[in-house]
């Protein structure tokens, strides 16, 4: 807890695996696990982007593939605002990005979280 | 040792599965309907079994060879040659049984491999195997029905290895026979078994679904179309022909194999009834209780914050293990329901935490107040 994270990642446990090395990597991003993607409240989000967060990845296991049959479907579904809870209409879409990844693509996790990162930092 | 195997499948499987994605996408991969393949594949057989039900003819009689003989070897060979596109929904009704078969073990090492079988799945898991067998078993009575060669020499092979079973042998046979010998009567009862038992699938199906909200049942069409031609593709590679009519005085001494259904009978005819039964019984035992090879400590279930709970049923809707009860709220409630789970179906997955506006329930293991601690910790840590 030294600085203060720009972006958090919200993650499911079954979907990309992030060592300590990897977070050195992308020292902006603070990491909070969830046992499944679904768990992710609409409301945590937008707690955590009122509380300074730049913006929140969110990462769930490959669409179609939730280990616990349907988290990723239905937060992607709350996100779109096609099934409630959603989010509230003030919150700033470019700021919450969904990443649908199986465990085997880290890379992917880490270039998109990082291009996600320069992009939300550079808003305003 | 066991469970870093089941890791690298595990690995192995999504690897696959990744090549895949990148040809078919997401949305028509079929790993993704692994489960509902072999349901598709339920229909199918539903289908073109019953236009062969409407022309099979169950008897056994074969005393005179007159022209007129009718019996079940005539009116399959009727259906083949005769009726028009016979032969196609025979083949058809014949290779969407084997491919039934290739799709649950599809099915079943997905489970495994990817862990889905174990702790709160051991329901699907055991029914599951139950099926598997019932399947085999229909799919073998299947065989008997065309009255030829074959199904001789398989009747009597299944009536010596019934009849070898201690106390309930004798009853065993007689029920399989329907009767002491081979008759018409055992025909209509082989016809009863084939058919009956399949529609009593449809009750074991429904407990490998229940604990599944919204369980995926049938694929895109796009794959249904594909399923269906790959069947209709081996019906025309290879068509299906009966062997001679049955002889119930002659014993059939070899006969092709189908590898997925019969393959019971190529270990009956090497080892001994014993050996036959014991590999038969503890096969199975050893399949149904794999969920137990691995202990892992219980799940600990979401709980409803009582006074938090508005009855919205958001949580009850989204769960995908119909954990999640709407009952009628206590008398000094506000409101009309309350949520409840059903602590033995839980898996602690949190998707009710998702789908609850309220904060009106908890996984244990990750509370939300810790989760916007965490939030908060993480933002303004300095």
């Amino acid at each position: 807890m030294s600085e203060k994270k720009k972006v958090l990642a919200f993650m499911c446990e079954r979907s990309v695996e992030i060592n300590e090395t990897d977070l050195q990597n992308i020292s902006d991003v603070g990491v909070i696990k969830f046992p499944c993607s679904g768990m992710i409240q609409p409301l945590m989000i937008e707690a955590a982007l009122k509380a300074g967060a730049c913006g929140v990845v969110v990462t769930g296991c490959q669409l179609g593939d939730c280990f616990y049959r349907e988290g990723n479907k239905l937060l992607k579904e709350r996100l779109l605002g096609e099934r409630p809870p959603g989010l509230k209409k003030t919150v700033d879409r470019r700021r919450v990005l969904g990443l649908w990844l199986s465990k085997l693509q880290k890379s992917r996790f880490i270039d998109d979280t990082k291009e996600f990162t320069n992009f939300v930092t550079s808003l305003k | 040792m066991y469970q870093e195997i089941l890791k690298l499948l595990n690995f192995g499987t999504l690897e696959i599965e990744k090549i895949v994605n990148k040809i078919t996408t997401h949305k028509y991969n079929p790993f993704y309907y692994h489960g509902a393949l072999p349901q598709f594949y339920l229909w199918v057989l539903y289908l073109s079994g019953l236009l062969l039900f409407a022309y099979y003819i169950p008897t056994v009689d074969n005393a005179y060879l007159s022209k007129s003989l009718v019996n079940a070897w005539t009116s399959v060979d009727y259906i083949t040659k005769t009726l028009p596109f016979g032969a196609i929904f025979r083949g058809m009704h014949r290779y969407a049984g084997d491919a039934m078969v290739i799709t649950i073990i599809l099915h079943m090492i997905r489970v495994w491999f990817t862990d889905r079988y174990r702790q709160y799945r051991w329901v699907q898991w055991t029914s599951g195997i139950l099926l598997f067998v019932l399947v085999l078993f229909i799919g073998q009575t299947g065989y008997y029905l065309v009255w030829d060669d074959r199904s001789l020499g398989l009747t009597r092979m299944t009536v010596t290895s019934l009849a070898w079973l201690p106390i309930i042998g004798q009853p065993l046979k007689h029920w399989f026979l329907n009767g002491d010998l081979i008759s018409n009567l055992t025909m209509s009862n082989f016809l009863f078994i084939h058919i009956g038992l399949s529609f009593s699938l449809l009750f074991f199906l429904w407990i490998h679904y229940v604990r599944m909200t919204r369980p995926v049942l049938t694929p895109p069409p796009a794959i249904n179309y594909i399923l269906v031609a790959l069947v209709l593709l081996v019906v025309f590679l290879c068509p299906i022909n009966s062997g001679q009519m049955a002889n119930l005085n002659h014993q059939p001494t070899t006969f092709d194999i189908d590898w997925f259904f019969l393959f019971p009978y190529w270990l009956m005819a090497k080892v001994s009834l014993l050996s036959y039964w014991l590999i038969m019984f503890l096969g199975v035992g050893a399949l149904t209780i794999i969920p137990w090879f691995i202990r892992t400590k219980p799940v600990e279930a979401a709980e409803v914050v009582t006074n938090k709970c508005t009855g919205c049923s958001l949580c009850y809707r989204d769960c995908p293990w119909q954990a999640i009860e709407m009952v009628v709220a206590p008398a000094n409630s506000r409101f009309k329901l309350l949520a409840t789970v059903k602590p033995y179906r839980c898996t602690g997955c949190g998707v009710c935490v998702g789908a609850c506006a309220f904060d009106a329930i908890d996984v244990p293991n990750l509370p939300d107040a810790q989760v916007l601690d965490q939030i908060k910790g993480l933002v303004s840590a300095s």
